[in-house]
């Protein structure tokens, strides 16, 4: 009856919003209702705890921003247009803002080379006051400064810093093998990105900025790497080799310490790709997709989104028997399992326009 | 399988009269294939131009279609047609080398190419370069002489096949 009474609610709310002229994603299932007691109290606990911002499709087929509550409730679609897609989304540190990249409607986003596609966007996080910085292919893989001043930049030619008001270059540092998913430590003092100068393909590493030096963090098979809150460790996907029962393998989300002298599962699922880790403001959760298509994130219409307690690591959903049988000991905590979306970000800060 | 042999050995030199052809025709071919790899796009690619043996690619190439990497292979340098390199062994990084030269160019990599097929040890091939492959390329690098070998690696532009 209360599944019933849901679906008829979510039929109306979708209802009211397509009249208001808003486009709902296309998987927008009503939050609240939850089997597990211990996964109704994490909704609960997070419930109040700020904005999560992600790209999703759209009724349309589009790909818009949309911003929720990070029980999942509360979806509001922050950028409304049908004649572009738009992804990766990241709050500024203060949250008054965001950046995007927008691509043209023809074009599908590629998982590995998103950050380099269409055009980078800054708007209010709310969506509005969308201005375009720069051309198509311009200001590549972006990522904001703790004060949210300036931006590091990456292209072939090496990284570079912009300072945002004036879009002068204010540094440049050589890549040193780094080739995608930069991103701006809180402190401010490293980069990390995907980097090719380890021996392997898809090391995650970590750049010092004042000196240019580099670590490899975790080796071989990995990506989409992202800062935790102290600047001195990294959340990240992993997919290991010889996984039993997947000649392929699963991808995995990790964490390791910034020097990269340990590494330690956080969540894996036999049968799902995680991608997108993002750690919540104060280091206590994290977000992530979790695919049962490798890469299908962009190519398809996201993953179910999914919110855990750090402290419940290392966590393995469903049967997972050859996962278990590495990892004997998992805390198996609960999994808050969020709309459909990709690449989702993480604030605490009151979104101004926001209601 | 009597019979068969049989039919052969009353047959022989009809069969052999009838291959004499097939065998001078393959020869001529074969003549015919000799190739020095030249053609437009290697010739003036890059900035430098080299005839060189492919001596090793050091683990698997993997086809994936869902990820684009260049894999390192090591050459031996037979002749310099331009530019300059370091030394007679050069690693060389080719961009989805499960890929046909011919359609081995996408939305990351724009200008490469080339009449290769296939990669195979002992082959030789007339290669447009530039160095170092950071410079040229953003992307996943599979390198199995990391730790090895402090050379720089080369980035393929255009790759032909040579017949000696």
């Amino acid at each position: 009856m209360k599944t019933h009474f849901g679906i008829f609610s979510f039929v109306v709310i979708a209802g009211i919003a397509q009249f208001a002229g808003w486009t709902l994603a296309v998987n927008s299932p009503p939050a609240g209702k939850h089997d597990d007691p211990r996964t109704a109290e994490l909704a609960k606990e997070v419930s109040k705890k700020g904005w999560i911002i992600y790209a999703a499709r759209t009724s349309k087929g589009n790909w818009d921003l949309f911003i929720m509550r990070p029980d999942g409730s509360d979806i509001k679609n922050i950028t409304n247009t049908p004649l572009f897609n738009e992804g990766l989304p990241r709050f500024s540190p203060d949250a008054s803002r965001i950046l995007y990249r927008r691509i043209a409607l023809s074009e599908s986003f590629d998982n590995n080379l998103h950050g380099m596609q269409g055009e980078l966007v800054f708007a209010d996080s709310d969506g509005g006051n969308a201005e375009v910085y720069g051309g198509q292919g311009e200001y590549t893989w972006a990522s904001w400064d703790p004060e949210g001043e300036r931006i590091a930049c990456m292209s072939v030619k090496g990284i570079y810093f912009v300072e945002l008001a004036t879009k002068k270059v204010v540094g440049r540092l050589d890549r040193r093998g780094f080739f995608q998913q930069l991103t701006w430590s809180p402190d401010g003092k490293w980069l990390c990105g995907v980097a090719n100068s380890f021996g392997t393909g898809w090391t995650v590493a970590r750049m010092e900025i004042a000196t240019g030096t580099t670590n490899a963090v975790s080796s071989m098979n990995n990506c989409t790497p992202d800062w935790f809150p102290d600047s001195q460790q990294l959340i990240f996907s992993y997919r290991p080799a010889n996984q039993e029962g997947s000649e392929y393998g699963w991808t995995q989300l990790w964490m390791a310490d910034a020097e990269g002298k340990h590494r330690s599962l956080v969540y894996g699922e036999d049968g799902r790709h995680v991608y997108g880790g993002a750690v919540s403001p104060d280091g206590i959760y994290v977000l992530f997709t979790g695919n049962m298509q490798e890469d299908g994130d962009a190519s398809g219409s996201g993953a179910p989104m999914a919110l855990m307690r750090l402290r419940d690591t290392p966590t393995i959903g469903g049967q997972s028997k050859a996962l278990r049988k590495v990892h004997g000991s998992t805390k198996d905590g609960p999994v808050l399992v969020l709309p459909d979306g990709w690449e989702p970000h993480w604030t605490y800060s009151v979104l101004g326009a926001v209601k | 399988m009597t019979r068969l042999l049989i039919y052969i050995n009353r047959h022989a030199n009809i069969l052999l009269l009838l291959s004499l052809p097939c065998v001078l025709g393959l020869c001529v071919s074969c003549s015919k294939k000799q190739d020095t790899g030249e053609d437009a796009k290697v010739t003036t690619l890059g900035s430098i131009e080299v005839t060189a043996q492919l001596l090793e690619i050091r683990g698997k190439i993997i086809d994936d279609p869902l990820y684009d990497y260049a894999h390192v292979m090591k050459y031996k340098v037979l002749q310099v047609h331009r530019g300059k390199v370091d030394g007679e062994t050069i690693y060389v990084g080719h961009y989805n080398p499960a890929e046909p030269r011919s359609s081995v160019a996408d939305a990351r990599v724009r200008d490469i190419g080339g009449n290769l097929r296939r990669f195979k040890a002992t082959d030789i091939h007339r290669i447009a370069l530039e160095v170092p492959i950071d410079e040229y390329y953003m992307g996943g690098i599979i390198n199995k002489y990391f730790g090895e070998s402090e050379d720089p690696i080369y980035w393929a532009l255009w790759t032909n096949l040579v017949i000696k």
